[in-house]
């Protein structure tokens, strides 16, 4: 039997501030109780070493404003690093399966970066997912976020790819940051249904959770059929997190590993960083190396001390109801979408960057094209509190684009780059080519990765 | 005068050195069965060769401890372990007589579950039964707060004063429950065998009127005194090696890049050199199998040296790892790889006319040429020994990393040069320090190099202290001591490390090595900030100190 790969990068010598939840502290007591275990010790249990993921890597996947640089630090691109270490030691076969046990976090990151939002700057799983595209031509990805906070990031980066699965399950965002998830948001035209939200509410319990993993997201993933499967792995619906209001467990978190069988999981969130961390950390490396957890529990745990309500249970199976229907009538609705829809969808939002306090306004166009998921042409302007007002124009075109799409793209930089525009900086994201190219208009200065 | 003695697998090497040069050494078969008539031989030739000069300092290395696990003959030895809630029992099952008790600790040494005394005694009455005279106690987190630990010995000598206790908190402290339980579990094991060994030594050594410093080498390639060593038998295992390196090291005395490839007759070994500082074994010494908390030089071993003979199989051209006597250059029936050497570089060792006479009778009718033969057993040779290099660059270059620091930094091993030692590397190690384009070091006394490496070794101590200022707690990871710190006062870095200091300097004057702890120097500083709320609550300090492997004040290199 292979083993699990692991990477345990806690660092030790990065914090977004000293206080702060995301800081040193976060990964001290998993670290004792992993290396007091002694389970790196065991045959089941193969551990790699973190490395920096490239520019080009995090190019790929984001617009960072004005360049990759000034959205992250060193401790970002070695989180990023690990994943793809992991995701290099499961395709080449070296491991059954692997866990970024990293920091910083990633799943609120967007595709344009103008700084950190929800503790974080750069997305470690669609970072992952579009170099395992590239390098190992990998299409349909299912990523299951299990974070208690709404995986918005991750969302919004996939949000026009039917290809990729995003699954969210995390507390109601009426309670709780970042105030999305809701059941109506399943993707973009050409990608309906590719986006499944199941917003639970505050308090429920692993028969909860369970419920929603064995009715909806198992089936749902065995109809999809994904190639790989990410687990987004946040630790934050446990019951004793300072930060959020759910009543999950270490051995509903290791029990969720054995049914969901990712390929790879990567750390998220997760703040009780004494109670909870230390022993769901164990839970999910257990489950995944195929160990028995059976011995596995918090200090304070009881079979007995939570009870999901017969009201929140009929409430879920409600919710797991709708959801599975907007899943598989997902073609139609898509079908539906390419008569509706002209050559251009458009569409407008307003996104708050919390930790930063920046706030960011965006137009997002998408090519309804018949070939593939369409180019898209993002513009947005944000007011940074210290660099004042960004304007950048971003062209992405997605992995698997079509050559008119990539050809449509690529005028539309040269038309903007060769003439005077209003924007700080224009950036073409052409995913197929694997190139990269801003300007920074006012130096005329192109930089390609 | 200076002893050096070290007790190998097939050889037990002695040196005799005046601080300058080697006055005489001394090499004589093992004899297995008696280690110490052996080791006293040697010690009585080089004695004898002082010629009642004064004799400042003894250092032994021996293989009794090592053999003594290989062979699994220690004392039987029952586990009583407290593992609480985590991986499966399973896991810890490791030997025959393992009881699992109930009682838990936290990794910041708070209680979770009490022991059950009544269990306790009913454990002890069974280990009574199967006629077991020795326990080891680990529990889990014990090097947080060992209290539950030490009262279950107390139970123990309380039900059966006639056992024999040793507790993994006062065994091995740092973290990892699995390797402390398998450090502790063969302490105990081999404890009494060693006493006995050391007690003839001394009484030995009183005999012959000798009142001088006796120490041993530890696999650290650091050395304890041989009283100390009574309570740390393990520490005594895989000494060899680490008295080749520190032997290689001491002969060349650089901070390079190098690789010392000990070449004896049946085995190559090789351990690496980080800028003049020989590396560890990541997950400690790994005895049976099983890794340990015991400090270890990293070393491959491959079952080839100076006397693989060479076959030829079906015009397949062979290195076999059975020794089948001496090279034909010293009269042997085989030509080995020693006369492949000795055959295409025209060494002259030995009688050199043997060589190509039984190279020649081996190739005859083959339809293969001698340069040919000498070729592909030099491309065997070099090649095997080049990959066990090349294998632990990578193993070393990819260790884990828990710090961006260390990730961003990198790690990159250049080789500089190939330090030979043992009786064959003068005819190997040349030819492929060529073919790696680096220098090659062969000192004067490399056949003795072990020896010289034990009889200049200084001591080695290395202690972590865990501080929870929250709890006002500290623990040390060595000997089970454990304390308050001074409530009242914001505690820093600062204090941390001359806590970490101060003990360092305590255990180095129980072991009468305090002319060291000036030398001490701190491997780990890392503090934590306790937050609760939005508030600090405490701070968490791991701070390490260590006196690392190095020689003796008086030793400055071989200068004759």
């Amino acid at each position: 039997m292979k083993p699990t790969g692991l990477i345990f990068f806690p660092a030790f010598d990065w914090a977004i501030s000293p206080t702060h939840p995301e800081r040193e502290e976060r990964l001290l007591y998993t670290r004792d109780q992993i290396f007091e275990e002694g389970i790196m010790d065991l045959p089941q249990i193969r551990e790699y070493k973190p490395r920096m993921a490239e520019r080009k890597d995090i190019a790929r996947v984001h617009f960072c404003v004005p360049d990759v640089d000034a959205q992250i630090t060193e401790a970002h691109l070695v989180s990023a690093g690990s994943s793809l270490v992991i995701a290099d030691a499961v395709m080449k076969g070296e491991v059954k399966n692997g866990f970024a046990l990293v920091r910083p976090p990633g799943h609120h990151a967007m595709t344009v970066a103008h700084g950190n939002r929800g503790f974080c700057n750069i997305n470690n799983e669609a970072i992952m997912v579009e170099y395992l595209r590239k390098k190992y031509g990998l299409r349909k990805i299912a990523i299951v976020d299990t974070d208690v906070h709404h995986g918005d990031g991750t969302q919004e980066m996939f949000w026009h790819d039917p290809d990729i699965l995003f699954i969210s399950f995390h507390q109601d965002g009426r309670t709780l940051y970042p105030g999305t998830g809701f059941i109506e948001e399943l993707g973009g035209p050409l990608a309906y249904g590719s986006t499944i939200n199941i917003p639970l509410p505050p308090r429920t319990t692993d028969m909860g959770i369970h419920y929603v993993l064995d009715n909806l997201v198992l089936p749902i993933l065995d109809e999809f059929k994904p190639e790989l499967v990410v687990n987004s792995a946040g630790q934050d619906n446990h019951y004793s997190d300072p930060l959020a209001n759910m009543c999950f467990s270490a051995q509903g978190y290791a029990i969720l590993n054995s049914k969901l069988a990712p390929d790879i999981a990567v750390l998220e969130g997760g703040y009780s960083v004494e109670t909870a961390l230390p022993y769901v950390n164990m839970g999910i490396i257990m489950a995944m190396a195929g160990i028995d957890y059976s011995n596995l529990r918090e200090p304070d745990y009881s079979p007995t001390r939570f009870k999901e309500s017969s009201q929140n249970m009929q409430y879920i199976e409600k919710l797991v109801a709708t959801q599975l229907a907007n899943f598989r009538q997902r073609e139609e609705v898509i079908a539906r979408n390419r008569l509706e829809h002209k050559k251009m969808y458009t569409y407008y939002k307003s996104i708050f960057y919390d930790t930063d306090g920046i706030h960011e306004e965006q137009s997002t166009q998408l090519r309804m094209c018949e070939h593939c998921a369409g180019y898209r042409v993002i513009e947005s302007s944000a007011q940074h509190p210290r660099w004042g007002l960004n304007r950048v124009y971003c062209l992405s075109v997605p992995s698997y684009g079509c050559p008119d799409c990539q050809a449509e793209a690529q005028k539309l930089y040269e038309d903007m780059t060769g003439s005077r525009n209003k924007y700080n900086y224009v950036y073409l994201q052409d995913r197929v080519k694997d190139v990269y190219k801003s300007l920074e208009s006012a130096l005329s200065l192109e930089t390609v990765l | 005068m200076l002893i050096g003695i070290d007790v190998g697998g097939t050889f037990t090497d002695g040196v005799l050195f005046d601080g300058q040069a080697v006055v005489t050494s001394v090499k004589q078969p093992t004899d297995q069965q008696n280690l110490k008539t052996t080791l006293l031989k040697v010690l009585d030739d080089l004695l004898t060769a002082s010629a009642g000069a004064k004799i400042h300092r003894i250092v032994f290395s021996t293989t009794l401890v090592t053999n003594l696990l290989a062979t699994d003959s220690g004392d039987k030895t029952a586990l009583l372990l407290l593992p609480g809630p985590g991986l499966p029992l399973d896991t810890y099952r490791l030997f025959n007589d393992t009881f699992f008790l109930k009682g838990s600790v936290d990794f910041r040494g708070r209680e979770l579950e009490a022991i059950d005394k009544a269990e306790v005694e009913k454990a002890v009455d069974a280990i009574k039964v199967r006629g077991i005279k020795k326990i080891a106690v680990v529990g889990k987190f014990s090097n947080r707060n060992s209290s539950q630990e030490q009262e279950v010995r107390k139970i123990i000598m309380k039900r059966d004063p006639q056992m024999e206790v040793a507790i993994g908190s006062e065994t091995a402290g740092q973290l990892n429950f699995l390797r402390r339980i398998v450090t502790t579990y063969y302490s105990v094991m081999t404890q009494s065998t060693w006493e006995d060994f050391a007690s003839e030594i001394e009484k030995a050594l009183a005999e012959r009127g000798i009142q001088t410093q006796v120490d041993i080498l530890k696999a650290d390639g650091g050395t304890m005194p041989l009283q100390i060593s009574r309570s740390k038998p393990c520490e005594t295992v895989f000494t060899g090696p680490a008295a080749s390196t520190m032997g290689g090291k001491a002969l060349t005395m650089n901070p390079k890049n190098s690789v010392v490839l000990d070449i004896g007759g049946t085995t190559v070994d090789i351990s690496l050199l980080i800028g003049g500082h020989p590396l560890y074994a990541s997950k400690g010494a790994t005895i049976q199998g099983h890794y340990t908390h015991i400090n270890a030089f990293s070393v491959r071993s491959i079952p080839m040296g100076g006397d693989s003979p060479i076959s030829i199989d079906q015009g397949n051209i062979n290195v076999l790892s059975r020794r089948r006597g001496a090279a034909a250059c010293f009269g042997g029936d085989y030509p080995t790889v020693t006369d492949v050497f000795n055959q295409k570089y025209q060494l002259g060792i030995g009688v050199a006319l043997q060589s190509s006479q039984k190279l020649a009778e081996l190739i005859k009718g083959t339809g293969i040429d001698m340069e040919t033969l000498c070729r592909a057993v030099e491309d065997t040779v070099f090649n095997r020994i080049q990959e066990a290099i090349q294998e632990m660059f990578m193993e070393w270059e990819n260790e884990p990393a828990y710090r961006v620091w260390e990730v961003v930094h990198g790690r990159k091993f250049d080789v500089e040069e190939l330090i030979g030692i043992g009786a064959a590397s003068a005819a190997i190690v040349p030819g492929l320090a060529g073919r790696m384009q680096v220098e090659c070091r062969i000192p004067k006394y490399a056949a003795v190099a072990n020896a010289l490496g034990a009889c200049v070794a200084r001591p080695t101590l290395a202690l972590q202290v865990h501080i929870d200022t929250q709890n006002k707690v500290f623990a040390i990871d060595q000997d089970g001591l454990s304390g308050s710190i001074p409530a009242g006062r914001s505690f820093q870095m600062k204090d941390a490390k001359e806590l970490a200091q101060h003990h360092l300097v305590e255990i180095a004057k129980s072991r009468g090595m305090e002319q060291y702890a000036g030398e001490a120097e701190f491997y780990l500083e890392e503090q934590f900030n306790v937050i609760r709320g939005w508030d600090t609550v405490g701070k968490i300090f791991d701070v390490g100190v260590q006196i690392s492997p190095g020689f003796i004040e008086e030793y400055q290199g071989v200068s004759r």
